[in-house]
């Protein structure tokens, strides 16, 4: 909270005191810069004062009809909640008259920037000018960050490296184009209705940071989702064959080894699949090397480990990686480097239910292949209906590299090799 | 061409018969206390310096009466442009040892507000010019006033000292010329004690003397002994009045010995020759004209006891004064550099005062190899 | 290394403890072996050997020829010593303070520096110019100048500046044998503080290098000459403070190892330049702005210089004109917070 005064002004030509003749705002009412204030009546005019700043009004000091001298307190208005106070030293100019992408937010305690020790008040001397290192700048950019959405921690106002890394990336900004364009104030969600309760947690940490990933995904990859349902009746006999062979190796072998090596494949004959944009130099990289990762959920949230050299493994030893991931996971061992270095991305959320989806790509990858349950199914085999199995894969697939032929070119590659595994064997 | 050495007191202190000069009793006797207190500042100021609680110190011993006896011969309004070895000058010209003192130390008590090293006095109130280091800035420096007062009508005469090294500079050359050129009233006083540092007169000059230069740019000039105080007088004298009367400069040469090392940070025994040195101490100034008053009845163990040890006490009274005197505030670093402080150096007054007030900033650095 | 009779014979091996002083001195003795054509003079350099020491001993080893005292007369030393060099020889200008160079700097700047560029080539300069400068032994105004901006500011000019006794003998050496003028100034206020190994012998270090005084991540510091070790102690307390500091000695300022310079400021972000001399048009913000210029993106707080004021150098107050260890380290905190 910060209460500022509201002095009765010298409304003009050396006038000693004024009478109240109306308020426009009540006590509790949230106010605008520039909202009516009060009527006052002085011996040579009624005027209508405005509402200095933004806030709202925690106090009104006098009634309707009195006269009260000029310089009195009349009414005491809250500025805003914490980070958003103006210092004493600055009460005199209206402290945040600053344009709507407001780096001090009323009342957004949402997005105010997570644990920052009583910052002082952000006072900008120029609407527009944002202040920060060189280097932040950089950062900035490269990040895809206009900075002017950027709430500042630093002294006088300064957007620091930490408000770089809990901030939003800005909607416009892509890969090395301009930063700037567009950008919307943010959203605050009112409290609860009367009776009703809520809980509000700071929204920061992994999901914070997950967050921040899929709107960078979403805002730069032009997502385009296409699906196929695989009949996937012999791989299961194939996969429960291998599950037996390697039992007592402890081993157990999924059906995601297999997928793997059939995407493998189809990146082979349209390797444009394994690519990135590279944003600093404007390249168009088509990887050498296939880095899968594997989308797994844990209790804190969504992590990607990534199995490397996936071409240059067996179905084995892949199934045995998987495995051993897996564990590392469940036990919170997962490393960075495990973290890092993927060419694509494998979610598989078929466990839990559903047909299909549109998952999305983990930027800066070129694609991401969701992996859905295998559902006993009508098939038709030789013109009649009979039981088989079927599976969904959905593959999600930036358009800006890929086109949606490719793409389908692609999948009926991974297609063929699942429906006809041996064939994978052949080449 | 060898110039004569003008002289009027022969070894045993008499006059020589004609050339006594005949000054009255209390300006002799004025002259040789003015000596013996010189010396015993000097004396002084060595010691403090060894004992560190000055940082350097800089002596005239044995060139007292060449630089007393020349500067006693002009009046109270004339200008000095010292160089940096003639103390006596100030105590000519009464200011009080504590002021002087005060400078050594470099403290509030210092006209120059602590900013140069000791020795480089400043004394408007005595028409004595600051003094700097760099040898023979001071010659053309007097040249230019005199030249300023000449344009004025004013009769103003202007005195400057520089030693035998002095001669080498590059304002030795300037400095005379213009002197000579605009007959400005000017009187050169080159204080030959044989030694720039450790450099002997052979290696400074090929010429047959200092005064011989005078020659060159066509003014008088007059080589005389300078540990004779009534040669030295006489012939200052002269040429004051010359310079006065509107007939331009003169160098006077005055032929002396540096009795002591150039400075604190010299050690003189290295370099020079022991007996030199001795035949030197022999000639000492204050001695001969001890003789000289003994010859007038001028001279009594009281008198001496006066000159000497009197002077020794006032100095070290006024050393107690001085010594206790508050050092000069951090603030004083950043005035006189303009005469309205501008707005950078304030801005770094305030930065070191802030500095200051958190502590530790300013750690005694340096040391006394000067 | 240990020294194996470093008094016997012409080549040397192994080092030896000395201080800046002995350093300068042997250097100069090492080369007047080498090469006849090198000769030292200036005021009291002979006999004397130098008010500070530095040329003890040359005149009574090499002669009057070789090491010799001149009249008291920085044009004429520097104007003879132009001559000599266009004549063959090697000439090691001694300026007694570098306080007293200003009569002669006519020959520095309008002869010796543009002699070479001036005769398209014809004539050259190979004249070394040494001189103690800076502050720190209590000489008031005209004992304690870093008027080094001087001379950076002479195209022609090379301005070298030691801050280690090593440094001072393998610089000096490798400026006698430099083909261009070289303005060597000595720091005075370590001249005996400056105690380290020295190779005997033919010790060479090269000019336009600068040398990693320490290394560190956090921020560089740039410095020369007897503020080395000022920062030096700067950096260890801004150590307890949590700062890793990189130390840049210069060594040479012109020609200027930018390269090293940059590549340290790129890789902590961070840089504070000090000097002793003057704040302003001194050769820090030469310094600063070749840092805005090629390394802007790097910077995560702004250049900060610690600088002498902008005073004349005074005498009381000395030990507060020059930066000291907790200035440079106030300094080096305002990269990270400011």
């Amino acid at each position: 909270m910060a209460l500022k005064e509201f002095k009765l002004p010298d409304i003009g030509e050396g006038i000693a005191e004024g009478e109240i003749v109306s308020w426009k705002v009540t006590a509790g009412q949230a106010v605008q810069e520039e909202d009516e204030f009060v009527e006052v009546m002085t011996d040579k005019a009624t005027v209508t004062i405005t509402v200095p700043f933004t806030g709202s009004i925690a106090e009104l000091k006098c009634a309707e009809g009195d006269v009260v001298p000029v310089g009195s307190v009349i009414a005491v208005i809250d500025a805003g909640a914490a980070g958003a106070a103006a210092p004493a030293k600055e009460a005199a100019a209206p402290a945040a008259a600053a344009p709507t992408p407001a780096p001090t937010p009323a009342a957004a305690p949402a997005a105010a920037a997570p644990a920052a020790a009583a910052p002082a008040a952000f006072v900008q001397s120029s609407p527009g000018k944002v202040l920060a290192a060189p280097a932040t700048r950089r950062r900035a950019r490269e990040m895809g960050i206009d900075l002017a959405t950027i709430a500042p921690s630093g002294p006088r106002g300064r957007v620091t490296n930490d408000d770089l890394t809990t901030a939003s990336p800005a909607p416009a900004a892509a890969g090395g184009a301009a930063v700037g364009g567009h950008s919307f104030p943010p959203i605050a969600i009112p409290p609860a209705p009367e009776g009703r309760t809520e809980t509000r947690t700071p929204f920061r940490g992994l999901r914070r940071k997950i967050a921040d990933a899929m709107t960078r995904s979403k805002y730069t990859a032009t997502h385009f989702t296409y699906v196929d349902d695989i009949d996937v009746t012999d791989l299961v006999k194939i996969r429960q064959e291998a599950k037996a062979a390697y039992a007592d190796k402890g081993v157990n072998v999924t059906y995601l080894p297999f997928i793997m090596k059939a995407i493998v494949s189809a990146m082979k004959k349209y390797p444009e699949m394994n690519s990135s944009l590279d944003e600093v130099t404007n390249e168009f990289v088509v990887k050498g090397y296939y880095n899968f990762g594997i989308a797994t959920d844990t209790d804190n949230g969504l992590i990607v480990p990534v199995i490397k050299d996936v071409d240059q493994k067996s179905v084995g030893e892949l199934a045995a990686e998987l495995q051993d991931l897996a564990q590392r996971t469940r036990e919170g061992k997962v490393t960075v480097d495990d973290l890092t270095g993927g060419t694509f991305t494998i979610t598989n959320a078929g466990n839990i239910g559903g047909l299909f989806a549109t998952p999305v790509i983990n930027f800066p990858e070129v694609a991401i292949c969701g992996v859905h349950a295998i559902k006993d199914t009508p098939v038709i085999r030789d013109g009649a209906c009979v039981p088989g199995k079927k599976m969904y894969l959905s593959v999600s697939i930036d358009h800006r590299l890929v086109d949606g032929a490719t793409g389908a070119h692609w999948m009926n590659v991974v297609k063929d090799h699942l429906e006809k595994p041996y064939g994978m064997l052949l080449g | 061409m060898s110039l004569e050495l003008v002289t009027i007191l022969d070894k045993d202190g008499k006059a020589q018969r004609g050339k006594d000069p005949n000054l009255p009793p209390e300006e002799l006797q004025q002259l040789y206390k003015l000596m013996c207190a010189t010396r015993a500042l000097d004396e002084r100021g060595l010691a403090l310096q060894r004992q560190g609680r000055i940082g350097f110190y800089l002596q005239s011993t044995g060139q007292e009466a060449s630089h007393i006896g020349s500067a006693y011969a002009l009046q109270a309004s004339d200008w000095l442009f010292p160089a940096y070895r003639q103390p006596g000058i100030l105590l000519l010209r009464e200011i009080p040892y504590e002021k002087i003192i005060a400078e050594w130390f470099g403290n509030s008590g210092d006209t120059s507000k602590g900013r140069q090293m000791p020795v480089h006095y400043s004394f408007r109130q005595a028409n004595f010019v600051s003094i700097s280091s760099p040898i023979g800035t001071q010659l053309s420096q007097a040249a230019g006033a005199g030249m300023a007062a000449k344009a004025r009508g004013e009769d103003t005469v202007f005195m400057t000292f520089c030693g035998d090294g002095g001669t080498s500079s590059n304002d030795f050359h300037c400095g005379l010329n213009f002197a000579a050129v605009y007959k400005a009233p000017v009187v050169f006083v080159c204080e030959n004690n044989g030694w720039a540092i450790s450099v002997p007169n052979d290696k400074q000059t090929a010429s047959d003397s200092m005064a011989i230069k005078a020659d060159a740019y066509g003014m008088p000039g007059v080589r005389v002994d300078g540990n004779d105080i009534l040669a030295v007088y006489r012939v200052t004298k002269e040429a004051v009045e010359r310079a006065r009367r509107g007939d331009g400069p003169t160098l006077i040469e005055t032929v002396t010995y540096r009795i002591a090392s150039h400075s604190s940070s010299d050690d003189a025994d290295r370099y020079r020759d022991k007996d030199e040195f001795e035949a030197w101490k022999k000639k000492d100034p204050i001695a001969r004209f001890q003789r000289y008053l003994k010859h007038k009845k001028l001279w009594s163990e009281d008198f001496e006891k006066e000159c000497v040890e009197g002077s020794r006490d006032e100095i070290a009274a006024a050393v107690k004064v001085a010594e206790a005197l508050p050092p000069v505030g951090p603030e004083t670093m950043f005035e006189d550099v303009y005469m309205n402080q501008t707005q950078h150096l304030k801005d770094q007054k305030k930065y070191l005062h802030d500095l200051v007030q958190q502590g530790g900033v300013g750690a005694e650095i340096g040391h006394f190899p000067l | 290394m240990t020294a194996t009779n470093p008094q016997a014979g012409e080549s040397k091996t192994g080092t030896k403890v000395m201080t800046m002083l002995e350093a300068i001195n042997d250097a100069m003795k090492v080369e007047m072996r080498n090469d006849d054509r090198v000769v030292v003079f200036g005021e009291d350099v002979g006999k004397k050997g130098g008010v500070f020491g530095t040329t003890m001993g040359l005149h009574e080893q090499f002669g009057e020829n070789r090491c010799f005292d001149t009249p008291l007369s920085e044009c004429g030393i520097l104007g003879a010593g132009v001559g000599m060099a266009l004549y063959g020889m090697r000439p090691i200008a001694e300026i007694q303070f570098l306080d007293f160079i200003y009569p002669g700097f006519d020959q520095i700047v309008s002869e010796a520096a543009k002699m070479r560029y001036r005769s398209g080539g014809e004539y050259t300069c190979p004249m070394v110019i040494r001189s103690p400068y800076g502050g720190g032994i209590r000489g008031g105004h005209y004992h304690s100048q870093s008027s080094e901006a001087y001379f950076c500011h002479t195209p022609g000019l090379k301005v070298v500046i030691p801050a280690t006794p090593a440094d001072a003998k393998g610089l000096l050496i490798s400026s006698i044998r430099d083909e261009d003028p070289v303005m060597f100034l000595e720091p005075k206020a370590i001249y005996r503080h400056a105690k380290d190994e020295v190779p005997l012998g033919e010790h060479t270090v090269e000019l336009g290098k600068a040398r990693i005084a320490r290394e560190g991540a956090d921020v560089t510091v740039l410095c020369y000459g007897a503020m080395v070790p000022v920062c030096e102690k700067a950096a260890d307390l801004a150590a307890e403070d949590g700062r890793s500091v990189e130390i840049v000695d210069l060594r040479t300022l012109v020609p200027l190892d930018e390269r090293t310079i940059l590549e340290s400021v790129k890789k902590t972000g961070r840089v504070v330049v000090v000097y002793e001399a003057p704040k302003t048009g001194g050769f820090g913000g030469e310094l600063s702005a070749i840092i805005a210029e090629k390394a802007i993106e790097y910077m995560e707080g702004p250049i900060v210089r610690v600088a002498g004021f902008d005073t004349p150098f005074p005498y009381s107050l000395e030990h507060l004109y020059m930066p000291d260890p907790k200035r440079v380290a106030a300094g080096i905190e305002k990269t990270f917070v400011w």
